[in-house]
C-alpha cells in the first residue's frame, strides 16, 4: 500500500509539469495571504477577467512554438481585429455586432494565413517573419482608430459580463455569475485544442516542431502544418479580440504590444520548449497565470515602484528555472533507466 | 514482371553532377541489391524516385505507369517507402506514434491509438521484441532507432521498398531477423531495393544487383544465372581488379608505457577499467555493439565531467573531465558519427580545421594566411577530392569528410588518437585508404592510437594488440597472431556460457 502511493506520487514528481504547478500552488498560497479574501467567487472571477487575453494569447503562442514557429504579433494582431470591431459597430443598430464580428473572423483568417505563408511557405525565419507582420497588424489598427475610441453594440457585453447586457434572462445572468463569459472562453479553448490534440494534426503539429525535415520524409505536408497551427493561433486572438471588445466598450492600437513577449514568456515557464516539438499547449494557462500572478504579488507586497520591475524580472527568472532544472533532472533519470 | 523501370536518370546539384545516367530496375518478389561507393549516385536515386529530390532528366515507370512524384508524401500514398539511411525519425514522439507517422488510422474522428500501438507492437515482435514502444526515440540507442526507421516503413504495407544501409547500426540477431521479414514480403510480391556497404549481406539475402560507379550503372548480376562471385562485384565496384590485401606485418613496439588508466568509472557504461596503452601501438576495443567501448573512448576525449579517476600520461596525471584540457594534453577523438559529432556539416572544409585549433592557445589575430596554407595542406596530404578548402563539407562524400575529421588534428602535437568506429558508412575504397593513412601517421609521427570498430575485419587488419569489452569490462585480451574472427567473437559472446542473453 505504501509502496503504491510512492510509486504514485514518484509518477506525478517526475513529471515536468510537477515543478511549474508548485509554483502555481505556492503563489496561490501568497496571493491568499496578502489579499484578503483572494478566494471567494467575486475575486476569483474578476482575476480570471484579467488574467483572461493573456491566457487565450499563451495558449495560441504555445500552439505555434510547438509547431517549431514563433509568433510576435500576437498582441498587435488583437488590436487590429479590436479596433476594427469596434470602428465598425454603432451602439444604436445591434445588427452591426452581426458584420463586426464576421469581419473579425476574416481578419483573423487572414492574419493567421498570412502569418503561416510566410513561416510556413517562404520559409521566413518565424521570429522576424511575425516581428515584421506585427508592425503590419499595428499600422492597420493606427489606420482605422488613429486614437483610442469607437463603440459597441449592447449585445457584445455578452463576452464580457451576462449581467450587463439589457434584456437578458435572470436565469443567464445567474449562470454567468459562476460560470462567467471568461470561464467558458477558457473551457472553449481548452475543448478545441483538447480536440486538434486527438486527431492528425495535433501529431503532427508536435511532429513537425520536433524535425520538420523528417516529418517532411515521413510524408507530412509540413507547409499544411505550419499555416494550420498559425490560423488555430489566430482564432484564440479573436477570442481574445472579442473578450477585450466587450470588456472596454472601444478599441486602441496600442493595446497588444505588451502582450506579445509575455505570452512567449507565459508560453516558456508553462514549459514548453523555444526549440519546438516540446510542452503541454494546456500548460501554458498556467504559464499565463503565474506571469499575470508576478505583478499582483508584487503590488500586494508594497515593492517600491523603481523596484518592481526589477523583482519581477527575478520571479520569471525563478519560475522559468524550475521548470528547466526539471526537464534536466528528468533527463538524467532517463538515461539511467535506458541503461 | 518489373514494378519499377528507371531510364536514363540525371541528376546535378549545382554545379556537381551526382548521377549521369542511371538506370534501377526492380522486380515484384525480388530483392535487389544497389551497390556502389559513397558519392556513387546510389543515395540520390532512390531519393529521386521516392520523390525528395526532382530529376532533370529521364523516365521513370513504376507499376505500368509513368511517375513523377514531387513529394515523399505522393509516393508513400502509391505505395513506395523507404529506409533512410539518416533516419527519418521525430526524436520527441514515442516509438509507436514514430512507426504510425503518416499512416494513422482514426476511429471516428480522434486518431486510433490502441490500433497504432498493437500494430507497432507487432512489427517490432518480429524485428527486436526488446523495445518498448512508448519511449521516446530520443532516448533510444542507435541500433533501437534503425530497428524504428524500418518498422515505420514497414507499417504502411509498401510495394515498393527502399531500404538504405538499414544494417549499418545493427547487431547479428537483429539483422537475421530483418532478413527474414524481407522474405517474407518478399514472398508476398513486394519489390525491394537493399543498399549495404556489407558485400557478405549482399550476397547472403539479394537475388540480384546493379553497381553504381560514378553517378551512372555500370553493372546488373543477376545472382540466379551468374552466380555470386565476390571478385567480380569487386571489380565492378572500384572499376580495378587489384585486391591484394596488403599482409600484416607486426612491427616491434617497446614497452614504454603512453597512456594508463586504472579502474575507470562511468554510470553503468564504463565499470572499472583498466588501461595500458604502448607508445606506438595500435590498441584495438572490440566486443558485441554497445557494451561501453563508445563511451570508453568519450571518457578519454574528456567528455563526461563526472569522472574522478585520473590517467597518467607520459608518465603526469591528468584529470579526464574536460575535453579541453585532453586536447592540450594531445588526445584526440575521431568521432565515427562525423555528421553529429564529429564536423560542422555546414562550414567549410577551412572553417572545420579552423575551429579545432581553438582549444588551444591563440595569437589576438588569428593568423589567417597561414592557417589556410595549412588546411591546403592536409587536403593534399590526405589526397580529399574538393575544389578548394572553401567548399561546405556537407557536400564531399563520407570518405572525404571522415577524412577532415582525422585531418583537422594533424597540424598539433598528437600523442594518442581515439578512432571510434572511425570507417563508420563508407565504402570499401575509401575506408582503406583512410587506414593506410592512419597507419601511415602511426608509424611516422610515433603516436600511439586507440581503435574501436564495429567491423571485426578492421580490427584485424589494423590492431596490434586487441582488448575485448563485454557490459563495460575488459573481459579478455588477445595479442598479436591471436587476433582473427574466432578468437574475437569467441571472447565476445564469453558471457554466453554464464548465461547472457545474446543466442
Amino acid at each position: 500500500m505504501k509502496q503504491k502511493l510512492y510509486n504514485k506520487l514518484k509518477f506525478f514528481t517526475s513529471k515536468q509539469e510537477f515543478s511549474t504547478i508548485i509554483i502555481l500552488l505556492l503563489m496561490l498560497v501568497g496571493m491568499s495571504l496578502l489579499q484578503n479574501g483572494f478566494f471567494t467567487r467575486r475575486v476569483i472571477v474578476s482575476n480570471i477577467n484579467a488574467f483572461l487575453p493573456l491566457i487565450l494569447l499563451s495558449m495560441g503562442q504555445a500552439i505555434v512554438i510547438v509547431s517549431g514557429g514563433l509568433d510576435m504579433s500576437c498582441g498587435n494582431a488583437m488590436a487590429l481585429m479590436l479596433c476594427a470591431m469596434t470602428k465598425i459597430m454603432k451602439a444604436d443598430s445591434p445588427y452591426t455586432g452581426v458584420i463586426a464580428i464576421l469581419v473579425c473572423i476574416l481578419l483573423s483568417l487572414a492574419v493567421g494565413l498570412a502569418n503561416g505563408f510566410l513561416v510556413g511557405y517562404l520559409r521566413l525565419p518565424a521570429i522576424i517573419a511575425t516581428y515584421a507582420t506585427s508592425y503590419i497588424w499595428l499600422g492597420l489598427a493606427l489606420f482605422i482608430t488613429p486614437t483610442p475610441g469607437g463603440e459597441i453594440v449592447n449585445w457584445f457585453k455578452i463576452f464580457y459580463d451576462f449581467s450587463a447586457v439589457k434584456g437578458c434572462a435572470q436565469w443567464i445572468k445567474t449562470i454567468g455569475s459562476v460560470l462567467a463569459p471568461s470561464v467558458i472562453m477558457i473551457l472553449l479553448a481548452c475543448t478545441i485544442w483538447f480536440f486538434i490534440g486527438k486527431k492528425k494534426l495535433g501529431r503532427y503539429i508536435y511532429a513537425v516542431g520536433s524535425h520538420d525535415d523528417n516529418a517532411y520524409y515521413s510524408g507530412i505536408s509540413t507547409t499544411k502544418v505550419h499555416i494550420k497551427a498559425y490560423v488555430i493561433n489566430s482564432l484564440f486572438i479573436m477570442m481574445a479580440a472579442l473578450y477585450f471588445a466587450g470588456q472596454n466598450g472601444a478599441g486602441s492600437a496600442n493595446i497588444g504590444e505588451t502582450l506579445t513577449l509575455q505570452t512567449v514568456a507565459a508560453a516558456v515557464v508553462g514549459g514548453v520548449a523555444l526549440s519546438g516539438g516540446k510542452g503541454n499547449v494546456f500548460m501554458a494557462i498556467v504559464g499565463a497565470i503565474i506571469m499575470s500572478l508576478v505583478s499582483k504579488i508584487i503590488y500586494y507586497i508594497n515593492v517600491p515602484s523603481a523596484w518592481q520591475s526589477f523583482v519581477s524580472g527575478v520571479i520569471i527568472i525563478i519560475a522559468i528555472s524550475a521548470s528547466a532544472i526539471y526537464s534536466y533532472a528528468e533527463k538524467r533519470n532517463l538515461l539511467r533507466e535506458v541503461n | 514482371m518489373a514494378l519499377l523501370e528507371a531510364k536514363g536518370i540525371k541528376k546535378s546539384f549545382g554545379g556537381v553532377t551526382a548521377l549521369k545516367n542511371g538506370n534501377l530496375t526492380c522486380n515484384c518478389g525480388k530483392i535487389t541489391g544497389l551497390l556502389g561507393a559513397n558519392g556513387s549516385g546510389k543515395s540520390t536515386i532512390s531519393k529521386i524516385i521516392s520523390g525528395i529530390y526532382k530529376k532533370d532528366e529521364g523516365t521513370i515507370i513504376y507499376d505500368k505507369k509513368e511517375i513523377n512524384f514531387s513529394s515523399p508524401s505522393e509516393s508513400k500514398q502509391n505505395g513506395i517507402a523507404m529506409v533512410f539511411q539518416n533516419l527519418s525519425l521525430i526524436p520527441d514522439l514515442t516509438v509507436w506514434q514514430n512507426i504510425v507517422l503518416g499512416n494513422e488510422s482514426k476511429k471516428k474522428v480522434f486518431l486510433d491509438t490502441e490500433n497504432a500501438m498493437s500494430v507497432s507492437k507487432s512489427i517490432l515482435d518480429e524485428l527486436n521484441p526488446r523495445i518498448n514502444i512508448n519511449q521516446k526515440v530520443r532516448n533510444l540507442n542507435s541500433a533501437q532507432q534503425q530497428i524504428v526507421e524500418i518498422a515505420k516503413a514497414l507499417v504502411s504495407n509498401p510495394r515498393l521498398l527502399f531500404l538504405d544501409e538499414p544494417t549499418a547500426a545493427l547487431e547479428r540477431e537483429e539483422v537475421k531477423n530483418l532478413f527474414k521479414y524481407m522474405r517474407k514480403l518478399a514472398s508476398k510480391g513486394v519489390g525491394m531495393i537493399f543498399t549495404s556497404h556489407r558485400l557478405d549481406e549482399v550476397l547472403e539475402i539479394c537475388d540480384d544487383i546493379i553497381v553504381f560507379r560514378n553517378g551512372e550503372d555500370v553493372g546488373t548480376i543477376d545472382f540466379e544465372k551468374e552466380g555470386k562471385d565476390k571478385k567480380t562485384i569487386l571489380s565492378l565496384l572500384t572499376g580495378s581488379s587489384d585486391f591484394n590485401s596488403t599482409k600484416k606485418v607486426y612491427k616491434d613496439i617497446k614497452d614504454v608505457c603512453i597512456l594508463e588508466l586504472h579502474d575507470l568509472k562511468h554510470g553503468k557504461e564504463l565499470n572499472g577499467i583498466d588501461l595500458k596503452l604502448r607508445k606506438g601501438e595500435i590498441l584495438g576495443i572490440g566486443g558485441l555493439a554497445g557494451q561501453g567501448q563508445t563511451e570508453l573512448m568519450l571518457a578519454l576525449a574528456g567528455y563526461y565531467n563526472d569522472i574522478k579517476q585520473k590517467a597518467i600520461l607520459d608518465g603526469q596525471e591528468i584529470k579526464l573531465n574536460k575535453v579541453s584540457t585532453m586536447i592540450r594534453n594531445g588526445i584526440y577523438l575521431v568521432p565515427g558519427d562525423r555528421q553529429k559529432e564529429g564536423l560542422f556539416m555546414n562550414c567549410s572544409l577551412y572553417q572545420n580545421m579552423l575551429y579545432s585549433k581553438m582549444g588551444h592557445k591563440q595569437p589576438l589575430f588569428i593568423p589567417r594566411k597561414k592557417y589556410r596554407d595549412e588546411a591546403r595542406q592536409i587536403v593534399k596530404e590526405l589526397s580529399i577530392k574538393t575544389d578548394s578548402i572553401d567548399t561546405v563539407v556537407l557536400t564531399l562524400s563520407g570518405g572525404n569528410q571522415q577524412k577532415i575529421v582525422v585531418g583537422k588534428w594533424l597540424p598539433f602535437d598528437v600523442k594518442v588518437l581515439l578512432l571510434s568506429d572511425p570507417a563508420k558508412g563508407i565504402d570499401i575504397a575509401a575506408k582503406k585508404e583512410l587506414y593506410d593513412y592512419i597507419m601511415k601517421l602511426v608509424n611516422e609521427k610515433s603516436m600511439s592510437a586507440i581503435l574501436y570498430a564495429s567491423d571485426n575485419n578492421e580490427l584485424i587488419d589494423y590492431c596490434d594488440r586487441l582488448l575485448i569489452m563485454f557490459e563495460g569490462k575488459v573481459v579478455k585480451e588477445l595479442n598479436k597472431n591471436e587476433i582473427n574472427d574466432r578468437n574475437i567473437v569467441a571472447a565476445s559472446l564469453h558471457v554466453k556460457d554464464e548465461g547472457g542473453e545474446l543466442g
